[in-house]
């Protein structure tokens, strides 16, 4: 009895689902795609969880070419960064495997990450580190956990004892070589084999992944990123945060990033993702003819507008009960822009960041800027995130 | 190759939206609150398109990670401090405005995230209780005793005049809005 009317009132409510849909298929596209960026590649510890601990299992009685290293837990040599610029990559890979480039990356204070293949199937290899001070042994190096900002972060159980990096201690977690690039950072490298038996068996994936490792190089002496478009005329308490950028001919250029301030905030609950307040996500990049903005959604409240004589659309909706506004370009100088904040009073609106104080460069990357924030005069250097 | 991984993702979700959509509308309650849903769990299935579009049956795939969606966020403080207990939203579908509906509306309402969705799976997708528990990453005996406490919390919620039948005076749910219009003489 009870079932049928469940039946009854169940089919009542789908056919009460708003006739107009506000579901936005390329913002979730986007936010995918951001999603992909940091969690595929620099935050790839996650789901190493579940396969370290078949990995413990299986370990126990390996026997042949997966023998333990002897690589030693260092406490001597350089210090790693206590930060990272978002203006610079921080990392390179020194070597790859033949057939491998760098295809993306990305940087903020607490992490960076490098992944090289085909972005398109993600199944190259992915590099995340870690500055000193996030990552923490757990039991007598059983394990690591390391903080990032949000989201980010991971906790992972060793397998084993991998032969060292450069001297210093290595694990191998499921697909995943896990080692101390320098005193106090960590790093974590994403294997492309399906599955850790698969790598357990494969002598040379292994040693492409400790060769990948010790030629990793971490440090400021990597060039700048190059930015095609500027920020001008904003206070200098503004910073540059959260830059993914792209492999583009010989340019590392960066295409999305988050403009904060001391009143920015995350709210880590809100879609699957996390949201920043009070932060402007900006997404340029080259377009192509026939880009558009994400498709005319009637339950949501756009406008559209030319500034500064490009076609913009503006919306209004809220994510998670907070306001959220959109000003998208889809060609803007050749460049299609993207920019979306959350907030119900935002310190400046999107609107006024495209019209007064975003300076569009072009697709030649001559014209590409090495500095995306320029304060006004007087003010103190800005662009690197605290 | 990054396009046609995009192009075969959007061209998914066009084909499935309109019923993702109303799984949505059935797990929320709530036609806005379901779109915002079907936005974040859309975002998940494009971060695991790799494995949906392999899996042997993606719609499967798209629902499973749409139930999740709906349960986690039923976790997080925004929801909480907007879901009342005895909330009833309203929609379209409180147009067929009759006390037992509202009071069998009300009595899902109040149920935990993982009940509601175990009775939306059985009664609404119509899956049994093996795939049931393959959605909500449980064991069949978990299914089973979540749809019996379900249908147990709706019952006694409905109280003893529930099989009365619709139209009959009955105890409303909870102590919600709905509490003035279910005793309506």
């Amino acid at each position: 009895m009870i079932e049928s009317q469940l039946r009854e009132l169940f089919d009542q409510l789908a056919d009460g689902a708003a006739a107009h849909s506000r579901v936005d298929t390329q913002l979730a596209l986007h936010r995918g795609r951001a999603r992909l960026r940091w969690r595929r590649a620099c935050i790839a510890g996650v789901p190493v969880l579940a396969a370290a601990a078949v990995a413990a299992i299986v370990l126990a009685v390996v026997v042949g070419p997966f023998r333990p290293g002897a690589g030693p837990v260092s406490g001597t040599g350089p210090l790693a960064p206590r930060q990272f610029s978002p203006l610079i990559p921080n990392v390179s890979f020194g070597w790859l495997p033949s057939g491998q480039s760098l295809d993306q990356g990305g940087v903020r204070p607490t992490d960076a990450f490098l992944a090289a293949g085909s972005a398109a199937d993600f199944d190259g290899w992915r590099v995340g580190v870690y500055a000193r001070g996030h990552c923490h042994l757990t039991g007598p190096a059983t394990g690591l956990t390391c903080t990032a900002q949000k989201p980010g972060g991971f906790s992972t159980q060793f397998g084993e004892r991998a032969p060292a990096v450069a001297g210093r201690s290595a694990f191998w977690a499921g697909p995943n070589l896990i080692w101390q690039y320098a005193r106090g950072g960590w790093a974590d490298l994403s294997i492309p084999v399906a599955s850790f038996s698969a790598l357990q068996q494969d002598t040379r994936v292994q040693a492409e992944a400790l060769k990948i490792a010790r030629h990793l190089r971490v440090g400021a002496a990597t060039p700048r990123l190059v930015f095609p478009a500027q920020l001008t005329g904003l206070g200098s308490h503004w910073r540059i945060n959260n830059v993914h950028y792209t492999a583009d001919g010989g340019a590392l250029r960066a295409d999305s990033y988050l403009l904060t301030t001391g009143t920015s905030r995350f709210f880590p609950d809100v879609g699957d993702l996390g949201i920043w307040t009070n932060a402007p996500y900006f997404d340029i990049h080259p377009t192509s003819r026939t880009a558009t903005c994400s498709p005319h959604d009637p339950a949501t409240k756009n406008t559209s507008e030319t500034i500064n004589g490009y076609r913009v659309v503006v919306k209004q909706m809220t994510a998670g009960g907070h306001p959220e506004q959109e000003l998208c370009a889809a060609h803007a100088g050749r460049l299609w822009v993207d920019i979306i904040e959350f907030g119900r009073h935002p310190s400046i609106g999107v609107v006024s960041l495209f019209r007064h104080h975003l300076r569009l460069l072009g697709t030649n990357p001559a014209d590409w800027t090495k500095d995306p924030l320029t304060v006004s005069k007087g003010q103190l250097p800005g662009g690197v995130a605290g | 190759v990054s396009g046609s991984r995009d192009a075969e993702y959007c061209e998914y979700v066009a084909a499935r939206l309109p019923s993702l959509r109303r799984l949505a509308a059935v797990l929320c309650d709530d036609p806005q609150r379901a779109d915002d849903l079907v936005q974040a769990a859309l975002t998940k299935l494009y971060v695991h398109w790799g494995r949906a579009r392999a899996a042997d049956h993606p719609d499967a795939y798209a629902r499973t990670v749409l139930v999740h969606e709906f349960m986690r966020e039923r976790r997080s403080l925004w929801v909480k401090r907007v879901s009342l207990v005895g909330w009833v939203s309203e929609s379209p579908a409180a147009a067929v405005d009759h006390d037992a509906a509202l009071d069998l509306r009300a009595a899902v309402a109040v149920l935990p995230a993982r009940q509601r969705a175990t009775l939306v799976l059985r009664f609404y997708c119509d899956l049994d209780v093996d795939r049931c528990a393959e959605v909500l990453g449980c064991s069949p005996g978990t299914v089973k005793s979540q749809t019996a406490r379900a249908l147990e919390s709706v019952r006694r919620a409905l109280g003893p005049a529930h099989d009365a039948g619709p139209g009959e005076p009955s105890r409303r749910a909870g102590g919600g809005r709905t509490s003035t219009r279910s005793n309506r003489p």
